[in-house]
């Protein structure tokens, strides 16, 4: 894989781009970085702007302004440098029923000039990344939806970009193939490859992004490492005792644990932070209840998000 | 260059096999051949039925006949052919991931273009069995044949690139099929109406004084000013681009006479039209129409073509309502 040429150390570096649709602005000043070697999650609520900002980045969409580098190249002044390095997949697209698995991938292959002696090699090695090597010579029509969106992975990664943005990859999946891509993903972050993703499935996202950038209403509100959101995060806290009496009692009148909800054989208490939960289960196993389960209710990463969502109602 | 032509053919042999493998293809053709040519035979033996003695050979009406219905249907079919060829892979979702990729717009213009129009070609190529007929009975030559057959090739090219920048300017496949019809339509009966309109505004009165004194006044139309809104019409420029038969010579005794040859459907729309650019009054024939609207019709084409190629850029700048970009 070719380094950049020039100084730039992130596959995107975007600064307030905006765009309207008509008199409807869809974004109103994103920033967005997407370093090399990491996944970056983007995320927000249906209208926030993830899909435009991605049709901005995979330059088929012109910003009404900002500053946005891909691989190292200016989208304004020069979008067909940065498409060379640019892998994108679209939340819905169509494959061309009518071509094998195989002719498909060759045809892009040939789009993106690859070499003919080099493209065999290169379809193999793609379809059994995909887990779709027994489909070689099958007619696309026969793959399923989740085998079509491995497909239109494979077909994302013909040309090895260095940039790779999929919008919603992972709907239509099932939980193997979900997996699966989780582990793709990763692994080409580990190749040095600077991944976005935008996705609704936050559970997932926690386990396989390095970063998550957080939109709303077409602007950036945040930017974490996924490490920093556990310390910074605010969930509730689900905790199971051995005696759901005593735990009851062991928390009665104590109006710092939040509100406390009944759960068979427990319940959940919150909002907290990491330092008060373990507060809290100190005292809770000093005052000798037998607790078996104490945990976040919700990932941090899904903590962070409702309460944003929360923040405009 | 190379790149250009290498991108261009990548996306035809694409867009080829996907047809080929889309629906009844053959079948349709199949079809479509044993129509033709059976009206077409079926036209020549009606024209022989009511042959009555005439010692002209019944090939050149069908020639004309059988050519000028092929140019119509053709260009009915063109349409369907191309009428979808960008907003269809939009509403697919196929195009933009090809936007993408290193083809240029051109390149992907030209692809598409030159699939459609060789499918153009290919249906005109199974109607030769009938159109060539007359030429293997040796009443047409095969310079009349290779001129009319090459302006109808021309033709369907334009109905081509027309269809294809509708596909691209409009967002819905049905739209731009029906605007592509529209656009045949305007060819065809568009020109005719234009013309019988303004045809009338060109009167001018005219005066003449009889041998008594007396002043008489008449109206007299121009043809020669407005015949140019002809020229566009596909027929027209058909019909005059064929070369023409060699007059009839008839001879009685020592005196022979020479006139134009009768039934003649190419050659006598040729000459009407002529005598139109000549005006009224000149009896002699007006210079040829044809290059004109060849012309005219060639360069609507390469606007339209131009137009395509711009709608395949990106990143695009403006959205219409209710395209999709991916």
């Amino acid at each position: 894989m070719d380094r950049p040429s020039s100084s730039a150390e992130h596959g995107v570096e975007a600064r307030g781009v905006t765009r309207a649709f008509g008199t409807v602005p869809a974004l109103r000043g994103m920033d967005i970085t997407v370093p090399y070697g990491q996944v970056t999650a983007l995320v927000g609520p249906n209208g926030a702007g993830k899909t435009t900002l991605l049709l901005i980045l995979a330059t088929l969409l012109a910003p009404d302004a900002g500053h946005i580098r891909v691989a190292g190249h200016d989208l304004r002044a020069d979008p067909e440098a940065a498409r060379v390095h640019l892998g994108w997949m679209p939340d819905v697209f169509g494959v061309y029923d009518q071509l094998t698995v195989d002719e498909y991938l060759a045809f892009f292959a040939d789009a993106y000039r690859l070499p003919a002696a080099e493209r065999p090699r290169r379809i193999r090695a793609l379809l059994a990344l995909v887990h779709l090597e027994e489909y070689l010579g099958q007619p696309v029509h026969v793959l399923s939806r989740g085998q079509k969106q491995r497909l239109g992975v494979a077909r994302s990664l013909i040309h090895k970009p260095r940039v790779l943005l999929l919008d919603e990859p992972a709907s239509g999946l099932d939980p193997r193939s979900r997996v699966e891509l989780r582990d793709l993903l990763r692994s080409l972050a580990a190749e040095g490859v600077a991944v976005l993703v935008s996705s609704h499935v936050l559970g997932e996202l926690e386990e396989m992004a390095d970063r998550v950038v957080l939109v709303d209403h077409g602007r950036t509100v945040g930017e974490h490492r996924m490490g920093d959101l556990a310390g910074a995060a605010r969930p509730r806290w689900r905790v199971r005792a051995l005696d759901p009496g005593g735990l009851a009692a062991a928390l009665d009148g104590r109006p710092e644990v939040g509100e406390v909800s009944e759960l068979p054989g427990g319940c959940e208490l919150g909002p907290l932070t990491e330092a008060q939960a373990a507060g809290l289960l100190a005292d809770l196993v000093a005052r000798k209840v037998p607790v078996v389960e104490f945990g976040p209710a919700t990932g941090a990463l899904e903590s962070v998000y409702l309460a944003m969502t929360e923040n405009r109602r | 260059m190379g790149a250009r032509v290498r991108g261009a053919r990548l996306v035809a042999v694409q867009e080829v096999r996907i047809r080929l493998r889309t629906g009844r293809w053959k079948a349709l053709l199949a079809v479509w051949a044993l129509l033709v040519n059976g009206l077409g035979l079926l036209f020549r033996l009606s024209l022989e039925s009511g042959d009555h003695g005439d010692d002209d050979p019944q090939g050149v009406p069908m020639f004309g006949g059988v050519l000028l219905a092929v140019l119509a249907l053709c260009l009915l079919i063109t349409p369907a052919l191309t009428g979808q060829s960008v907003n269809g892979d939009r509403e697919r979702g196929t195009l933009a991931a090809l936007q993408l990729t290193r083809l240029t717009p051109a390149d992907i213009a030209l692809g598409k273009l030159a699939a459609a129009w060789g499918t153009g070609l290919l249906v005109l190529a199974l109607t030769l069995p009938c159109v060539l007929l007359p030429v293997l009975e040796g009443v047409i030559t095969p310079g009349r044949a290779a001129a009319t057959l090459a302006v109808t090739g021309l033709l369907i090219g334009v109905v081509c690139a027309l269809s294809q920048a509708w596909s691209a300017l409009v967002a819905r496949s049905i739209t731009s099929v029906l605007l592509s019809y529209l656009t045949v339509l305007a060819l065809f009966g568009g020109t005719l109406l234009l013309f019988a309109l303004a045809q009338p505004l060109t009167v001018e009165p005219r005066y003449y004084s009889s041998s008594s004194g007396t002043r008489y006044a008449y109206e007299r139309e121009r043809p020669e000013l407005v015949w140019w809104l002809l020229a566009p019409n596909p027929v027209v420029v058909l019909a005059d681009a064929a070369p023409r038969l060699p007059p009839h010579i008839e001879t009685d005794g020592d005196v022979s006479t020479s006139s134009e040859p009768d039934n003649d459907p190419l050659g006598d729309l040729g000459r009407s039209v002529r005598e139109m650019r000549a005006g009224n009054g000149n009896y002699h024939e007006g210079g040829p129409v044809w290059p004109y609207g060849l012309a005219f019709d060639l360069l609507l084409a390469g606007g339209a073509f131009w137009v395509t190629t711009r709608r395949l850029r990106t990143p695009v700048r403006r959205t219409a309502k209710g395209v999709r970009l991916a």
